[in-house]
């Protein structure tokens, strides 16, 4: 199974996606709360995949994308983002993000998403 | 129903029943049944599933429900292209998002955004997107590249088949100005007038986004009557409806016996 790498600052919405991906047959590799944290935790944990929030205090999603992307150049990033973040989505596409999904999302979508990202369908 | 030539075609309405009869169309109104409907009185348009059928409901003061056989699809076009509402030359997108993930087949389409008294319409000669004023989420204006180019466009939420999608309207800056505000008007009109507490809001996302009702207790570290009391709350500020009620038993001691030897019985 996938091993996910969720980084989101809030609480809830790490709680959430875990919730969802675990139920949709995803390991989870761990939890970041800031991009700075991600970066290292990616660098320990190797993930599969990671979900990337894209506004994050610290080190913001596009800066953690591009630090992942230098130290692999094959990371799996799906950014996830508020509606009206279009501009940070092109960036992060353009860095080498494999897909997004906009919040507010629902489970079968991201288990889908995710599950096309990771080649498991 | 070009130019002022009328089309008689046979129909069917709804009556106490579905009745078959003949109806016209004309550039000005629709007639059936004895009756004559001008398309500047309609209130609503909408298709739908009526009584076993696929129907137009026409809204003029009641309903009325009819069913054009093969030709439902052109006659729905063209009461919806004649409605008499408030009109828009735009481009539009819609949907851009399903659910939050991107729908990566859709097109820019060119024609009008129009305002009834109960919807919104995306109006376009190969489509009739008809969004209920109830179904509005948001609107807000922000950047994306259409044709190549960045631009400004609106960004319209609303809810079909229980999913929030995501529409573009693509227009001139001072008719996207006002439309925002009609739209904003429209849904601030809708919005419950009480807020909702910062657990209130995480419940409605966690049930939207489809999480259970024990996840959600588990998520939120309440207990289940806890959680009923939010629910009852939701479900009276008219955001939620119930749709089950689940029953949470605990065995007799007569039930834990029969467990031991259920257990027996499988190792046997």
């Amino acid at each position: 199974m996938p091993k996910v790498l969720i980084v989101d600052d809030t609480a809830f919405m790490r709680k959430l996606l875990r919730n969802i991906l675990f139920s949709g047959g995803f390991d989870i590799a761990g939890e970041a709360e800031n991009g700075k944290q991600a970066v290292e935790m990616y660098k320990q944990l190797k993930p599969d995949i990671v979900t990337m929030d894209i506004v994050m205090p610290e080190m913001n999603g596009i800066e953690a994308l591009k630090a992942i992307k230098k130290m692999d150049p094959n990371a799996k990033v799906v950014m996830c983002t508020a509606v009206g973040q279009e501009q940070m989505v092109k960036a992060a596409i353009k860095l080498g993000a494999k897909g997004y999904i906009v919040k507010p999302f629902q489970a079968p979508k991201v288990i889908e998403e995710l599950k096309k990202v990771s080649g498991m369908s | 129903m070009s130019e002022n030539k009328e089309l008689r075609i046979p129909v069917e309405y709804f009556d106490n029943g579905w009745k078959k009869g003949e109806a016209t169309i004309s550039k000005t109104a629709i007639s059936f049944a004895g009756l004559t409907i001008p398309f500047k009185e309609i209130q609503d348009l909408e298709k739908l599933n009526f009584e076993g059928k696929e129907a137009i409901r026409i809204k003029k003061d009641g309903n009325y429900y009819l069913h054009f056989g093969n030709r439902q699809d052109q006659i729905f076009r063209y009461l919806a292209f004649n409605l008499k509402s408030d009109r828009f030359a735009v481009y539009f997108l819609s949907p851009a998002t399903r659910g939050g993930v991107v729908v990566s087949d859709s097109k820019w389409d060119k024609g009008y955004l129009s305002i009834t008294d109960e919807a919104l319409w995306f109006l376009s000669t190969s489509r009739q997107i008809r969004i209920s004023i109830e179904n509005l989420g948001s609107v807000g204006k922000d950047v994306r590249t259409v044709g190549k180019k960045q631009r400004v466009v609106l960004v319209i939420t609303h809810v079909e088949n229980g999913e929030v999608i995501t529409s573009f309207v693509l227009c001139p800056e001072t008719t996207m100005d006002m439309l925002q505000e009609y739209i904003k008007n429209i849904i601030d009109r809708h919005k419950p007038n009480e807020d909702l507490s910062e657990i209130e809001e995480q419940i409605l996302t966690m049930v939207y986004t489809g999480v259970d009702s024990v996840s959600v207790e588990s998520i939120l570290g309440i207990t289940t009557e806890e959680l009923n009391k939010l629910y009852d709350r939701l479900v009276n500020l008219g955001l939620a409806r119930v749709v089950k009620i689940r029953k949470e038993i605990e065995l007799t001691p007569r039930g834990v016996a029969l467990v031991s030897d259920i257990m027996k019985k499988a190792a046997r």
